[in-house]
């Protein structure tokens, strides 16, 4: 039996049954060889994305999640919705109980939790304890989605998503302080090209579900939609009078997006396309940002799309970093 | 080797879950009539989505434990929804207006409150969510949470009369010949303070 080896994570065997081919083909798919800098920019990103998000709701953090009778509406409502779907979701009242054991009052606990997500989103910026600090940033981050899931929107479930594959990725990446501290071995080049292999399909998932659903809306066709989104408080940044002036640009712009999104897991894999595609979209993203006021969906879309598709492919470096980590 | 197939294996149930979730939520939205699809799919969409949720386990009782498994990992992963916001069409946007009368007669009108602008999306997000029937078994509580919310920064107030609604914005031509918003109230609720909760 031949075989060639195309690369370490890629055998292509001559002579095998064509669903062993496959299997194998997909394995190497699934294990491209990678170096650690896509990991760097999604590390790097997410402290900024978590530091962000704990001093956007800084003022109203204990409002929001406080018990009944002290906050907004009390967590007891959302917990009790999660607690419906599944009591082992982490909420915040885990840890007011855990806090209550300690003597400690709902509202200590509830400070104690921001600055551990604060604390949490600095280290992750820094490189510094990668591995927890990316596990209590998804941790407090899940409990205040979960508490407050009625008052929670796009940016929590992507930033839960982004967490959870930050916290089980190959941590910590060379530019990391830990990296520098430790004098730790590079990581397995096969493990961190598998885990930016489920971030670009995540987002893959995410284009394309999101472009088919607003290609079923008459609205996005006639720029209605567009023009229903941007002039929706609290999204209105950009004044009415000034976005009627593009009425006509409205319906192309609003196709646009929709074929911007469906097409987007076709055409981010071709070398020739990728980068085209890459700029659209993080130009939409900046645009959502600035022009609705949603900073941090938009930073955390941005976050993502970098560090999955905006840094190459190094085979080659990660060819030299899986002969060190062989050896 | 062992270590790939395990990471294999967790990829096919990740994204077949996925896959479910996003399915689910796009069936959903043929069901409801609110796309541009003929009403003919309407019954396919919701044997689709029947099918969807049936992969979740969504179809067991709320204690089985492959339910809950799954409930768990798909929030604990930030799946638990598909991507379909803004879609298929911008939803209106919606406003409570809480209307307080004091015991003198006077009335002063009131909307719930945050104090930053991330803060204020998400109030937003749960008025939107009131309007969906699916949110109605904690409609009324939901309300007297956030009238209660107002009603202790105005202490002085006899009863509080929460009006619900949903605000339609102009079209692009309306709006160049004048016309503003509309609100549609959707539902009130009256609320009086007892004794031994002042």
């Amino acid at each position: 039996m031949q075989s060639v080896v195309k690369s370490p994570g890629s055998q292509i065997s001559v002579g095998l049954s064509p669903l062993r081919k496959f299997w194998q083909r997909f394995i190497g798919f699934l294990f491209p060889l990678e170096t650690d800098t896509w990991l760097a920019v999604l590390r790097s990103g997410l402290g900024l994305q978590v530091i962000g998000y704990a001093l956007f709701l800084r003022s109203d953090w204990h409002y929001l999640f406080a018990s009944s009778g002290k906050g907004l509406v009390g967590r007891e409502v959302g917990e009790a919705i999660t607690a419906f779907d599944s009591p082992l979701i982490p909420t915040f009242g885990w840890l007011v109980a855990l806090g209550r054991n300690l003597n400690m009052s709902e509202e200590a606990v509830l400070t104690v939790a921001w600055v551990a997500l604060l604390s949490a989103g600095c280290l992750l910026l820094l490189g510094l304890f990668c591995r927890p600090a990316a596990i209590v940033a998804w941790f407090v981050h899940l409990c205040a989605a979960e508490s407050g899931g009625l008052l929670a929107y796009g940016a929590d479930a992507f930033m839960t998503t982004a967490l959870f594959y930050l916290m089980l990725s190959p941590l910590p990446d060379r530019y990391s302080f830990d990296r520098w501290v430790t004098k730790a071995k590079p990581k397995n080049p096969q493990l961190l090209g598998f885990w930016r292999r489920v971030l670009q399909m995540h987002l893959c998932f995410v284009y394309f579900i999101g472009g088919l659903a607003k290609f079923l809306g008459n609205g996005w066709w006639d720029g209605s939609n567009l023009w229903r989104s941007l002039i929706r408080p609290p999204f209105t940044v950009v004044p009415p009078d000034v976005l009627v002036r593009f009425k006509y640009a409205l319906p192309v712009l609003g196709i646009s997006i929709c074929l911007l999104e469906v097409s987007y897991p076709i055409f981010i894999w071709f070398k020739k396309t990728r980068l085209v595609w890459l700029v659209c979209i993080l130009a939409m993203h900046a645009a959502i940002g600035l022009m609705m006021g949603l900073y941090l969906f938009a930073l955390v879309m941005i976050v993502m799309n970098l560090a999955a598709f905006g840094v190459p492919s190094t085979d080659r470096k990660a060819r030299a970093t899986s002969a060190t980590t062989d050896q | 080797m062992y270590s790939k197939r395990i990471h294999v294996a967790w990829f096919g149930i990740h994204f077949f879950l996925l896959t479910a979730v996003c399915l689910a939520g796009v069936f959903w939205l043929i069901a409801q009539g609110s796309t541009i699809l003929p009403s003919a799919w309407d019954e396919y969409a919701r044997k689709g989505e029947l099918g969807a949720t049936w992969c979740l386990a969504k179809e067991a009782g709320p204690s089985n434990p492959v339910r809950r498994s799954i409930a768990t990992y798909l929030h604990t992963a930030g799946i638990q929804a598909g991507y379909t916001f803004f879609a298929p069409n911008v939803p209106s946007q919606h406003r409570l207006t809480l209307e307080l009368l004091y015991e003198d007669g006077r009335a002063e009108y009131e909307s719930p409150h945050v104090r930053g602008k991330t803060a204020a999306l998400r109030l937003e997000s749960l008025l939107d969510r009131l309007s969906e029937e699916r949110y109605e078994p904690v409609r009324e509580v939901l309300v007297k949470m956030l009238a209660f919310s107002v009603w202790r920064e105005h202490p002085g107030v006899k009863k509080v009369r929460a009006t619900f609604g949903a605000v339609n914005p102009p079209g692009m031509n309306e709006f160049e010949q004048g016309k503003t918003e509309t609100f549609q109230p959707m539902f009130s609720f009256d609320f009086s303070l007892r004794d031994d909760q002042k």
